[in-house]
């Protein structure tokens, strides 16, 4: 089955790359707008074998996974704050959804200003645009929990951080993973829309180079990295870790 | 001596506008060892009274006393058994039983020794390093035993814990409750509304009328263990319980 979807997957992208390598023949858009798959080969190769291709894709996982780990900190007890305390749920939980309803890059200005053109601004940007995302799904995960798993821990003596580090999250956990998941989205778009306009290191940074450059085969190989390591990390980590969940919870 | 004492249990249940009284003054004595079961006529609030003797719930008048001590909240010397367990799936099944140990700050070797003698009691040691998915409705329900027996407490509360099991399962499990009541010298409060189940285990059957509910008779089992489901010498008390309950069942 796993076999047969692999092989259709190949086919398909042989496929695609072909066609753009047949598009790109045509002449039909200029070759300084449109580049074949060759030049775009030859563009990644090109910035792999200098480092520069590796040093930003490792500047932005590092910029992500900070940004995002301060995001799941924050938003999973905030959300918990707003699941068991009514008067923080009705004062606070209105104004996440406000600010989840602002794009990250619009915090863009406001990190300029705040932390200057610095790794800060960046990683700030980043978690503030992922933020909320998680600490709603923290919200729905905790507020959906089977109120007898909460009455059994509090009979057998737990309360406070106890009861939130033993039942609340770890039960809340199936929905903890799909706020994860949306979160490191937010958070990546981030990422790269901040290095994007801060122009400091990182793959966003590689990408404006590009079109500063005029250089498209660059813009286009670095779009493609871009994706590949949101599908890698999105395959490798969260994936795995909703089947695991989903099976040890009992859910599938 | 007595251990559990409920005086005057009045508690009101909101009903879109208007108010229910789901217990109208409920008394109850119990002396320590005592196995009562509860019964009466579903929605009569049997199970509401289980939950505020736990001190999950707070009467709307009256008061329950504890060794002479009002309760106001939940407590390890009360401990409740739900209907379906409510046992932690992201734990195993070692880990759930261990669960009020480790909240009381018990170190990891004790807690296992401790845990260890349990699920011998209960049967469970090949299957400690199982998580809960992997376990039948029996199954699960000894584990719930198991982990509320960890705790040592006073009282064991169990709401219907019975309900969900087949009947093979459940005559077995009836058989054990008697044994195990025999060997912990526990109180036992059981909520249920099989009439065979409250004949076979209890030293008393406390007879719920229906709302405003009242303890309507308490009829002493008095009769050799280990008593089986089929035994006919229970049959007699079984008709009277069934000759109070009728009337009851037939209001509601």
């Amino acid at each position: 089955m796993k076999k047969i979807t692999l092989t259709k997957q190949i086919i398909f992208y042989i496929a695609l790359i072909s066609i753009w390598q047949l598009v790109s023949m045509t002449n039909i858009w200029p070759n300084n707008l449109f580049p074949s798959p060759y030049e775009v080969a030859e563009d990644l190769v090109y910035t792999a074998s200098d480092g520069s291709l590796f040093f930003g894709i490792g500047t932005s996982i590092l910029r992500l996974i900070v940004g995002l780990a301060i995001a799941i900190a924050g938003g999973m007890i905030l959300g918990i704050f707003m699941a068991r305390v009514e008067i923080v749920n009705q004062t606070i939980g209105s104004l996440v959804l406000g600010l989840q309803s602002i794009p990250s890059v619009a915090w863009v200005p406001l990190a300029i200003l705040w932390f200057g053109l610095t790794d800060g601004g960046i990683i700030f940007v980043t978690a503030i645009g992922s933020m909320f995302s998680v600490t709603i799904a923290t919200y729905n995960g905790v507020k959906n929990i089977n109120p007898h798993y909460i009455e059994a821990a509090r009979n057998m003596g737990a309360k406070g951080t106890q009861l939130a580090t033993y039942v609340l999250i770890p039960a809340a956990f199936p929905y903890l993973i799909s706020g994860f998941k949306q979160g490191w989205a937010f958070a990546w778009r981030g990422v790269i829309g901040a290095e994007l306009l801060f122009s400091f290191l990182g793959l966003g940074f590689l990408l404006n180079v590009g079109r500063q450059l005029n250089d498209i085969s660059q813009v286009f190989a670095i779009m493609l990295v871009i994706m590949m390591v949101g599908i890698a990390i999105d395959g490798i980590i969260f994936k795995r870790l909703e089947n695991k969940v989903m099976s040890r919870w009992g859910l599938r | 001596m007595t251990k559990l004492e409920a005086k005057n249990i009045v508690k009101y249940f909101k009903h879109d506008s208007h108010r229910l009284t789901a217990l109208g003054g409920v008394n109850l004595q119990i002396e320590d060892g005592e196995f009562v079961c509860l019964v009466g006529p579903s929605g009569c609030g049997k199970s509401t009274f289980l939950r505020i003797v736990a001190g999950l719930e707070t009467p709307d008048e009256g008061e329950i006393l504890f060794d002479g001590k009002p309760v106001t909240t939940t407590g390890p010397e009360r401990i409740i058994v739900f209907q379906e367990g409510a046992l932690f799936p992201w734990l195993k099944v070692q880990d759930n039983v261990e669960f009020g140990l480790k909240m009381a700050g018990i170190p990891k070797e004790e807690r296992s020794q401790i845990s260890k003698r349990y699920l011998d009691m209960m049967q469970l040691t090949k299957f400690a390093d199982s998580y809960t998915y992997q376990l039948s409705t029996g199954m699960k329900q000894r584990v719930a035993i198991a982990r509320a027996l960890v705790m040592d407490p006073d009282v064991l509360l169990m709401d219907e814990p019975f309900a969900a099991l087949d009947a093979q399962t459940r005559d077995l499990l009836l058989v054990e409750m008697q044994l195990i009541w025999e060997k912990t010298k526990k109180t036992i409060l059981f909520v249920t509304h099989n009439v065979t189940e409250a004949t076979v285990l209890g030293t008393k059957v406390a007879v719920f009328s229906n709302r405003p509910s009242t303890i309507k008779k308490i009829i002493n089992v008095d009769y050799k263990r280990p008593r089986l489901v089929e035994d006919q010498n229970l049959f007699p008390l079984q008709q009277e319980i069934l000759s109070e309950l009728r009337p009851e069942v037939k209001k509601s």
